[in-house]
């Protein structure tokens, strides 16, 4: 069943000032299938984190159409949980209000918040502020929020990308249990392709200049996963090699635009 | 009670349980010895407060050492009566005991100019951050509003006479609309400012839990702004109180701290107007210090930024 789909979604960013224009993405074509585990690899430039924003809502396709459960999607909605890469908690609230903020409904809204805390294993700080958390800790929490919304799509772009080894791991290994717990669909951005190699159930690899989808593979389910097997190591081989092949992995990275577009 | 250290966490059991009572020498001594990793050790608010006091004593010592010397080139080279500090002191004495400044008693003129200012403050307060909570969040009016607003930001102080002498001819409105023009720009400005640099993840955040725009303004943009609000009112107020003396020259009463400095030039009494100079830079100070400072140390903490160290 397709949760969500992007059909010949193209989004171009145009740089008005000095007139400049961007192709982040080109017809891209996309299921997300529900409950997979999809992870969207490649190198920096190539569109990965606009589709994310474009299935979360927060920007709109130039050309194609993003839908979400078989309507178009209009702007962000709590259907769609966002974990960013950047710290994204307010600091002005507490762990325990913070996650409260997103959580639906008028009722018992601490309850579902303390619920989710402690399936991140953080209920112990919900009276802390996030200034007092590391930053594993921090995107824990940020988990934990866009899980309380209730949505049924969960999106996380480069969630651990600023965390060390260590804790990358061990968070990835957190998010493979809440999948398998929660049955979410999670579609994870990721320049790390052992990360991918290790969650996902299905990988995708993108390619830059302009934005599209490179190649896809199915992985067999079961965790966790052995990568020094020889069908992994193949296919991490496989990845790299590609990624080498990609324009902007040789240096022609394209110059990042601020302006939007319309 | 969490501390935070090379991105791990302990919690209270892991610091030593012999918090409060400790020296910090003796805490880091122990902690060496011991092989912990955090400690706690008695807080030494007394000796920092007493160190920031002697700091600013020394820095007050500073400006009336170069007033000092100033005053004293100037007898030297030019002849003319310049108030030195000791004068100026005394004066500041005698007015407090109730002599003449300029034609009227020192809290005469202070209570006028405060009043003055107050009441300009008030307005510009209120009219200042409506408009820039409005630029703040709508984009294409700030783009034309804000052309307007650099533009009075670059009027000077003494500019704003003949304007507010032709709108409201001499008296206390024309002295109160010189007040409000000095200290809305400031306000509009960094309220404005601190809006449109909340980062998007935060709005990002909000949109997507299905907050409506109240509920982003009011629980995201406010607080994440208050920091660049607070900073505008305080800017604003001395505007406003720098302003003073140009905006009494309007006045048409021989009332008002501005009034009595800009009077020396006709009294040659300039020990008197060193004196209203010094009432206004001690209530400037005292404001600034006494109540932003806190305001804005309540604010931070508030918004979890002061708890880094």
């Amino acid at each position: 069943m397709i949760l969500a789909s992007m059909r010949n979604v193209s989004k171009v960013f145009t740089d008005t000032r000095n007139g400049r224009g961007l192709v982040a993405l080109n017809g891209i074509d996309l299921d997300i299938k529900e409950g997979e585990f999809l992870c969207l690899v490649g190198s920096s430039g190539c569109g990965k984190s606009t589709t994310l924003n474009l299935l979360a809502g927060f920007e709109s396709p130039t050309r194609g159409d993003v839908s979400f459960k078989g309507g178009k999607v209009n702007g962000p909605s709590p259907e769609r949980g966002v974990v960013f890469q950047e710290p994204s908690l307010y600091p002005w609230m507490s762990v325990l209000q913070n996650v409260m903020f997103s959580v639906q409904g008028d009722e018992g809204k601490e309850r579902v918040a303390m619920e989710y805390l402690r399936m991140v294993g953080l209920d112990g700080f919900a009276a802390s502020r996030p200034s007092d958390l590391s930053g594993g800790m921090k995107q824990r929490v940020a988990i934990a929020r866009a899980l309380a919304m209730g949505p049924d799509l969960l999106l996380m772009d480069e969630p651990f990308g600023s965390l060390d080894e260590q804790t990358r791991r061990k968070l990835d290994n957190e998010v493979l249990r809440l999948w398998k717990d929660g049955g979410k669909t999670v579609v994870f951005v990721t320049h790390n392709i052992e990360e991918a190699l290790m969650l996902g159930t299905r990988i995708v690899l993108m390619s830059a200049s302009p934005g599209r989808i490179e190649k896809e593979w199915t992985l067999e389910p079961g965790w966790p996963r052995d990568l020094s097997s020889p069908s992994m190591v193949m296919l991490k081989g496989v990845i790299i090699g590609m990624l080498q092949a990609c324009a902007c992995a040789n240096g022609a990275a394209p110059a990042r635009l601020v302006t939007i577009g319309e | 009670m969490i501390i935070k250290s090379n991105n791990q966490i302990h919690n209270q059991g892991d610091v030593i349980p012999e918090g409060d009572g400790v020296s910090r020498d003796e805490a880091v001594a122990a902690a060496l010895n011991g092989g912990k990793a955090q400690f706690e050790f008695r807080p030494e608010t007394a000796r920092l407060m007493g160190k920031n006091a002697w700091n600013a004593f020394l820095g007050i010592l500073v400006v009336v050492l170069i007033w000092w010397s100033v005053a004293e080139a100037m007898m030297f080279l030019r002849g003319v009566p310049f108030p030195t500090p000791p004068e100026t002191f005394h004066a500041f004495w005698q007015a407090l005991m109730g002599a003449d400044v300029h034609g009227e008693g020192i809290f005469a003129h202070t209570n006028a100019s405060l009043q003055r200012w107050g009441q300009g403050y008030l307005i510009a307060l209120v009219l200042g951050l409506t408009l820039g909570l409005a630029f703040g969040t709508m984009p294409r009016l700030h783009e034309v509003g804000m052309v307007s607003v650099y533009v009075f930001q670059m009027i000077p102080g003494l500019a704003w006479i003949p304007i507010a002498m032709l709108i409201f001819g001499l008296g206390e409105t024309a002295t109160v609309f010189i007040i409000v023009m000095t200290a809305i720009p400031p306000l509009v400005i960094n309220t404005a400012g601190g809006i449109r640099e909340v980062p998007e993840v935060y709005t990002r955040v909000a949109r997507m839990s299905g907050k409506d725009d109240s509920a982003l303004f009011m629980n995201v943009l406010l607080p994440a702004a208050s920091l660049s609000i607070i900073n505008g009112m305080r800017i604003g107020l001395a505007n406003g109180w720098r302003v003073l003396i140009a905006a009494e020259m309007v006045v048409g009463v021989a009332l008002g701290l501005g009034f009595s400095i800009y009077q020396s030039r006709y009294s040659l009494d300039f020990t008197a107007s060193f004196v209203s100079i010094m009432v206004i830079c001690m209530i400037g100070l005292t404001i600034e210090k006494l109540l932003f400072v806190s305001m804005e140390n309540r604010v931070r903490n508030r918004l979890g930024l002061d708890r880094e160290d």
